[in-house]
């Protein structure tokens, strides 16, 4: 019953794909980084993180993102998110962070959108 | 008891954070082209607190900072102001964030405190009430306040009486009229207030009382590192006062002692500083007389001090039955025990309003006020059945992970935004009909 994250990664060439389920807080928010810290290591460039089964994230959640987005712009890469539910929605909302993170209603958008930059 | 084997000794502590705030500090230094898009983008919003504030000793004061706190962490951009109030002999060794100093019983000091926040950086003040925190009859100069000031506001209710004195009714209709919202922690608060007080519905809005973010952690395993591991763990904790019914619990124990032999009820929390100064110890060794009277030494514990955080979430994650006895029907509000439920507790209540709405729909049993019976079938229904237990818990810690601080921040959050706005839009509302009238005129 104790609320955890669950992390699943997939990677295809220079895209991670990072599934969270559960919420995205204090407690598990430095594991979510470390997962970014080596999904990046192993050659990725672009991340797409998929807030879908997420059903909360806290401040050190949101923390755990943007120092993913430093980490990614610095290999002059993007982060995006998919599929925010209504509550960890409101929080890019009320942070403004929305304007930040693009946030996708599903993959295969955020996928599509990812290669159509990399094409450019 | 057995010895405590600190070899066993859990971490439950709630961790720090590794915070936006901190990632963007760091951020400045390290990545300024980065930092530069988060500050354009990130709203930016300057909220000013007023109520007590720690080291003060009380629910509001420590409320108000888990406000200050939460809101700040998703702000890092904005500098936050509080405006404490105190007694005027008393010395606050206040945090730098306490700008300024309201004297309680100064009739001046809250005209002063309203200039204060006129000229400050704040775009909206929020103030939390309680009858008892401000001056004057029923404290009423907290309207003085108000009257004076010029910036949006928004009042948390933390009291709302269904039969309140013709003063007290007039305070709070004052506190409706004059802030754009206010907020209470739970929907019959709100309907109290638009049937008792007459309140505009649009102006009155609920927000769950906030909890912090603790993760569930079986009992047994905290209850062994206490050196409690065989002991079945019923507490009460917060500040002492005779309206906490404790002596009712105590009075329950035989029975639950005769069914669970190894039970024992923890009584965790100082007197109340307010109720210390007029009549002492004298509730509490009225209580321990009552434990000695009954037999009951082995199975009632007192820890008479103000617990920090940790110490208490340490002392609620062992606990197996957290009981509220309260014998106020209309209080409205209870840190205590919406701290239980973010813990994931089974819950033993007497039904005051905010016990029953909380703990609705399988949260939590409800039992008659000042009966030690009803208090003792709960407990040993609980403590009888695991897989009830088990359920109490689970309904309890889902309401809990909704009202987490970090989330109830986001309400407040949100809420000043509307605030906002709307003041914006009237404004801007405002100016183009007087633009209008004049080029009509013309």
């Amino acid at each position: 019953m104790e609320m955890d994250l669950g992390v699943d990664v997939t990677m295809d060439g220079n895209l991670g794909i990072i599934r969270l389920t559960g919420e995205l807080d204090a407690y598990t928010s430095s594991r979510f980084k470390e997962v970014m810290i080596n999904t990046l290591e192993k050659g990725c460039t672009n991340l797409v993180v998929s807030l879908a089964d997420v059903e909360y994230i806290d401040s050190s959640g949101l923390g755990a993102l943007v120092g993913g987005l430093k980490r990614v712009s610095e290999r002059s890469g993007k982060l995006v998110l998919v599929g925010a539910r209504p509550q960890v929605r409101k929080v890019f909302e009320i942070t403004g962070l929305e304007k930040v993170f693009p946030i996708y209603r599903n993959e295969s958008e955020a996928v599509e959108s990812l290669k159509r930059d990399e094409s450019q | 008891m057995a010895k405590i084997d600190k070899s066993k000794e859990l971490d439950i502590t709630i961790p720090e954070e590794f915070a936006l705030r901190d990632e963007v500090r760091f951020l400045k230094s390290e990545d300024i082209k980065l930092f530069r898009l988060l500050r354009e983008s990130m709203n930016k919003i300057e909220p000013a607190y007023v109520a007590t504030y720690p080291p003060s000793e009380c629910g509001i004061a420590t409320f108000t900072k888990d406000v200050v706190t939460s809101v700040a962490k998703y702000t890092p951009f904005s500098k936050p102001i509080v405006v404490a109030v105190r007694r005027e002999h008393e010395i606050e060794p206040y945090e730098r964030i306490v700008r300024f100093q309201i004297y309680k019983e100064q009739r001046e000091s809250y005209l002063e405190a309203a200039r204060f926040l006129n000229n400050s950086h704040a775009d909206i003040v929020s103030v939390q009430h309680e009858y008892g925190i401000y001056g004057g009859p029923d404290g009423e100069y907290i309207l003085d306040f108000l009257e004076a000031l010029e910036k949006p506001a928004v009042a948390t209710l933390h009291t709302v009486l269904q039969n309140p004195s013709p003063n007290q009714k007039r305070i709070v209709q004052e506190i409706i009229r004059l802030c754009d919202v206010s907020i209470v922690m739970v929907r019959v608060g709100r309907q109290i207030l638009l049937d008792v007080y007459g309140a505009d519905p649009q102006k009155v809005t609920v927000i769950p009382h906030g909890v912090p973010n603790v993760h569930r952690v079986p009992a047994a395993r905290v209850k062994r590192a206490l050196g409690m591991a065989d002991n079945a763990i019923i507490s009460t904790f917060g500040l002492i006062n005779r309206g906490k019914g404790i002596e009712y619990v105590i009075q329950a124990m035989p029975k639950i002692v005769e069914r669970h032999p190894t039970a024992i009820y923890l009584v965790l929390g100082e007197t109340h500083p307010g109720v210390r100064k007029y009549e002492g110890e004298t509730y509490r060794n009225m209580l321990i007389e009552l434990v000695a009277q009954l037999g009951m030494e082995k199975h009632v514990r007192f820890n008479n001090r103000f617990l920090s955080l940790d110490e208490l979430v340490r002392y609620l994650c062992a606990t197996d039955v957290y009981v509220t006895p309260y014998l106020n029907k209309d209080q409205i509000t209870s840190g205590t025990l919406a701290y239980a439920l973010g813990c994931g507790k089974a819950i033993v209540s007497t039904p005051y309003l905010y016990a029953e709405e909380v703990l609705a729909d399988g949260r939590g049993l409800l039992v008659d006020f000042a009966s030690p019976d009803s208090i003792a079938d709960a407990i040993i229904r609980i403590l009888d059945d695991p897989e009830l237990k088990e359920s109490l818990e689970a309904a309890a810690y889902r309401y809990g992970r909704r009202a987490a601080w970090f989330n109830v921040a986001v309400d407040y959050l949100g809420l000043f935004h509307r605030v906002l706005n709307r003041r914006r839009l009237a404004k801007e509302l405002a100016e183009s009909a007087q633009s209008t009238g004049k080029s009509a005129s013309k």
